[in-house]
């Protein structure tokens, strides 16, 4: 519920200030959409398991970010950050889809 | 970030990666915390603070994204203002110039003498600078319906650029330079008079007429004897090509005769290096 709220109160002033990404920071953005997404699917399936956990949720967030930026870094300056960023997205992405279906099984049970 | 006891087989590793979706994180914490947890100070914040930067990060992801589609609107608007700017221009240029050619010829006709008039008429008329009507055919070649299936398949020489554009300014070259062939005295094509300087051309998706875009259909009006004309257009090799075009790439393609068409005139080009000369006998 409350984190419904923060969730809109943050796209509310991200709409409203129109906050511009500086350039350097442009290629973790998809990275970084992949890593929130996850990490509300892995709260919100975590909620349902009732083992939410404020702190694991915020902490993996974070560090999900970073350390998939981090990937992504070290591939840019290796020549293979697209391959990395892929592989970063991957690995998020079927996450989300298994969160989503646990999500699935908890609401619908089916 | 893992607490589970490492397994010997790596392959296992990536199974997890499909199998556990849910951050393993969770499940050390509720165990760590028992089966009935008292809430701490930070529960709260913590959520509110990372929800919300979730919130800010997808919305500023999807702003990004976004802001570079009205950009491109722009700048295709402002081409188009100037292209209609460009056309309008050339609208009222041309409006001028039939406009003095009016008074050219008020002049003139008071100036000359009666058979350097008629003298004067039939050179303009030869040259298509004025209006005529007659009978006649009238051409139509048109795109097919929708963007076939078979557009690459082969048509010699002709690379079209879209799927969609079958038809090019040799397909047009050819229908009028059958119909000169024919016995036409006059043609237009799209109501662009045809004159003895006139270029049909190609120019990335459009077909020019003496520089000026024309799109499909393309119908190419040409006056002269009408029942020759179509006679002997029927009995071209052009129409024999296209009717088999028809049935092979979809193309539509009609001619028939008229009785009466209208062509407009076109602006004179003036000669700049040319002057009358004569011929070697």
């Amino acid at each position: 519920m409350i984190a419904g709220l923060a969730l809109i109160a943050g796209v509310v002033l991200g709409l409203i200030t129109r906050p511009t990404v500086p350039t350097w920071l442009e290629p973790y953005l998809p990275i970084a959409v992949v890593a929130a997404l996850d990490a509300v699917f892995g709260g919100v399936r975590a909620r349902l398991d009732r083992i939410f956990d404020a702190k694991v949720f915020v902490v993996s967030f974070i560090s999900n970010v970073l350390v998939a930026a981090l990937i992504v870094f070290i591939g840019d300056k290796l020549g293979v950050g697209a391959q990395l960023s892929t592989a970063v997205v991957v690995v998020l992405g079927i996450r989300i889809f298994g969160n989503a279906a646990a999500i699935r099984r908890h609401l619908f049970r089916a | 970030m893992n607490e589970r006891t490492p397994r010997p087989v790596s392959a296992q590793q990536l199974l997890d990666v499909v199998a556990e979706t849910l951050d393993p994180g969770y499940a050390a914490a509720a165990a760590r915390r028992g089966p009935n947890p008292k809430r701490r100070w930070y529960d709260a914040p913590a959520v509110i603070i990372g929800a919300f930067l979730i919130g800010l990060i997808l919305v500023v992801a999807y702003i990004r994204t976004n802001r570079g589609a009205p950009e491109a609107a722009k700048v295709h608007d402002s081409l188009v203002t100037r292209v209609r700017d460009a056309q309008h221009t050339a609208d009222g240029l041309a409006t001028q110039v039939s406009r003095l050619d009016d008074q050219l010829n008020a002049v003139r006709g008071s100036a000359l003498s009666s058979a350097q008039l008629q003298q004067i008429a039939a050179d303009q008329l030869a040259a298509g600078i004025v209006a005529v009507k007659g009978p006649g055919v009238l051409v139509t070649l048109d795109e097919p319906h929708q963007s076939t299936q078979s557009a690459g398949s082969g048509r010699g020489g002709t690379t079209p650029i879209g799927a969609t554009n079958i038809l090019t300014d040799r397909d047009v070259r050819s229908v009028v330079n059958e119909l000169w062939a024919d016995g036409a005295e006059a043609i237009s094509i799209n109501d662009i008079r045809l004159t003895p300087t006139s270029a049909i051309r190609f120019a990335g998706e459009a077909v020019l007429i003496d520089f000026q875009p024309i799109s499909p259909p393309y119908k190419i009006r040409a006056i002269g004897n009408s029942d020759d004309l179509a006679t002997n257009f029927a009995q071209s090799d052009v129409a024999s090509r296209y009717q088999t075009l028809v049935g092979v790439d979809h193309i539509r393609f009609s001619f028939d005769s008229a009785t009466s068409l209208t062509l407009p005139a076109a602006s004179p080009t003036g000669l700049k290096f040319a002057t009358p000369g004569r011929a070697h006998q």
